[in-house]
């Protein structure tokens, strides 16, 4: 008798995990290069995954937080496959060449890159397509602001970020001519002491609208609001909750449904590698509910331009002149999203030095 | 409302040098006494998320600050034991202060990563800690050079094995130097998440230790120079932020260099000082006399 018990204890738990083996269809990966209570970027790409968790049953989510981007990307990422991982988001930019390392190695495990460039049969690259998503916040803040000056915080100034900027300046001016944009770059995609500082510097020029593109809008929105000024967020939809009085709208990131479908084709056997971009209106990016300072008459003007923007239209038509005084775009031209990383001009209206 | 930029520069200055300054302070009261700390980017950021959880679950930044100081004794109190009284290599204790600052400090901000605390609030044009900067170097001059504790740290400092022969402890005078020093590290640390950025991030001083120890050097070893040092390295790191505000036409990577630029300028004539004001016994260990 008390071998037979010793028997059943051994076995019961074996018995107890195999109806859970049986229902978990998948263990998938995810790797941030910053914390999830970001309030932005790192955040979004949660939310997305754990949307992703709850529209499968079965799946499960291993996550690492504040993985630099360098080797020990490679290692972190390597344990989730020791722990059964079959598809890993590596989620930061510079996490592209560890994953890529990875995926030659494990060719039965499944990568998704946020924002890079390579591609293998394992190996898939998502984004969202954000410029033209700006030009219906530069219509909200240019609706907003009383001083008719602009302030955006900038991470690092690349292309994609300057193309950002543009689209915002033009989104403005094409319901405040008179407005003008002031463009600060710390340096760093996430530096808080220094945006807290640039920040400051842009209000202290007459800006009392704000936007961002870092990593994190949180800290630009918290000064933003501790000087009562109105901010625009970025990354994530969340960021509202940090401005309750000054928020207007702002930009998030929706990867939930591009997570989701993922998922299930590497579920079905059927991961195809591609290079998504995706913008607004087509699943990826989403735009946030208006703060309680914005009155009806803007929200509707927003929302129009946001819906011509989904529907294909793009702010970079021609003719679009620099400001400096050169024509960049021609009239009859307009530049798609294969050029987004070319920008190396500001737009007219945007005070700044791009290059 | 524009402002005049000479005063948008200083006050911006002042706001990002505050930290420094401290950080500057502690590190010079510690060398002063013969140890040098290299932990001291450890000590900061221990003491920015302490401080930041303090001011987040009691809902008061001067019970954060008091919470900062605390922890930053207790951090060099680890590294006072072992340097003083197990005579290991100051550098690389010092070192090793800084990664397990690092990793402590992430430890303890965990669950405060995003989340609101109370800043310190503005009296005036300026939190407390500012205020209280400028006149702290100056009461540390006068402890320093003006009395007796303050001879004897920088007579452990200077030459430990006369001091005891002339009957003192330097070891006591260490011990309390780096107390001192943890305290004021730490709150440089924590003005920077209670007062400048108003949030926590996982290694968020980004490299403002290391500059602190480079700034004790530029000040001579003399509180009231430190005050020059962190008001021109905070003044460097404002101006670039504060000349892209204003649309100056120079490209935004050439301004992101400024503040390293004008350390290497800073350090390159001021080397040229002449010899060291380095106390005599700095790095060494005391190991008693036979």
């Amino acid at each position: 008798m008390t071998r037979l018990r010793m028997l059943l204890m051994a076995l019961l738990p074996l018995i107890a995990a195999l109806p859970a083996a049986a229902a978990e269809k998948l263990i998938v990966g995810a790797i941030y290069v910053g914390s999830v209570n970001d309030y932005g970027y790192n955040r979004s790409m949660h939310d997305g995954l754990m949307a992703m968790k709850a529209a499968i049953p079965g799946v499960t989510v291993l996550e690492a937080e504040n993985v630099p981007e360098s080797a020990e990307a490679e290692r972190v990422m390597e344990g989730m496959i020791q722990q059964g991982a079959k598809l890993i988001f590596a989620t930061s930019f510079g996490h592209q060449q560890f994953a890529f390392n990875l995926a030659k190695k494990h060719p039965d495990v499944d990568f998704e890159h946020a924002g890079g460039w390579m591609q293998a049969p394992n190996f898939g690259n998502f984004f969202g397509a954000t410029q033209a998503a700006w030009y219906p916040m530069g219509v909200a803040a240019g609706k907003m602001t009383k001083t008719n000056t602009l302030g955006f915080v900038a991470g690092v100034p690349i292309g994609y970020v300057i193309g950002n900027i543009n689209a915002f300046a033009l989104g403005a001016r094409s319901v405040n001519p008179k407005v003008e944009v002031r463009v600060v770059a710390t340096g760093s995609w996430s530096d808080k002491a220094k945006e807290a500082a640039a920040t400051g510097a842009l209000i202290d020029q007459g800006a009392d609208v704000i936007a961002m593109h870092v990593d994190s809008p949180a800290t630009v929105i918290q000064v933003a609001e501790s000087r009562g000024v109105f901010s625009i967020g970025f990354q994530s939809l969340e960021a509202r909750a940090l401005a309750p009085k000054g928020w207007i709208t702002g930009l998030g990131f929706t990867w939930g449904p591009f997570m989701t479908a993922t998922a299930k084709s590497v579920i079905d056997g059927a991961f195809k590698p591609a290079m998504v971009r995706e913008g607004l209106g087509e699943g990826m990016i989403a735009i946030a509910p208006f703060g309680p300072a914005v009155p009806e008459e803007t929200r509707a003007l927003v929302t129009a331009a946001a819906d011509k923007v989904a529907k294909g239209f793009n702010p970079f038509t021609g003719p679009i002149t620099d400001n400096e005084g050169v024509v960049r775009i021609k009239d009859g031209e307009a530049w798609g999203g294969d050029k987004m990383g070319n920008f190396d001009w500001y737009v007219e209206g945007v005070i700044g030095k791009a290059k | 409302m524009s402002e005049a930029f000479p005063i948008a520069l200083a006050s911006s200055a002042i706001l990002s040098g505050t930290s420094l300054l401290y950080a500057t302070l502690g590190e010079l009261v510690g060398e002063r006494a013969g140890i040098v700390n290299l932990g001291l980017e450890g000590l900061m950021l221990i003491g920015a998320s302490s401080g930041f959880a303090g001011a987040a679950l009691t809902g008061n930044p001067y019970l954060g600050v008091a919470a900062a100081a605390l922890a930053g004794i207790a951090a060099n109190g680890l590294f006072s034991y072992v340097v003083i009284a197990r005579h290991a290599n100051q550098l690389a204790a010092g070192l090793s202060l800084t990664f397990f600052g690092l990793g402590a400090s992430a430890l303890i901000g965990r669950p405060f990563v995003g989340a609101l605390a109370p800043g310190l609030p503005r009296l005036g044009a300026f939190d407390l800690l500012v205020w209280l900067a400028a006149p702290l170097a100056v009461v540390l001059w006068i402890v320093l050079y003006r009395t007796r504790w303050g001879l004897m740290l920088r007579a452990a400092g200077e030459s430990p094995a006369a001091a005891f022969a002339a009957g003192r402890r330097p070891e006591r005078a260490q011990y309390q130097a780096l107390a001192v020093a943890g305290a004021l590290g730490a709150i440089g640390g924590a003005h920077l998440s209670l007062a400048v950025a108003l949030t926590w991030d996982e290694g968020m001083t980004a490299g403002r230790g290391f500059i602190a120890i480079a700034l004790v050097i530029f000040a001579g070893w003399n509180p009231l120079w430190a005050v020059i040092g962190a008001l021109v390295f905070g003044g460097a790191e404002s101006l670039e932020l504060e000349f892209q505000a204003r649309g100056v036409d120079i490209s935004p990577f050439l301004m992101n260099m400024v503040p390293y630029l004008l350390t290497l300028l800073v350090l390159t004539f001021w080397g040229l000082r002449g010899r060291s004001a380095a106390p005599a016994g700095l790095g060494r260990g005391f190991f008693g006399v036979e």
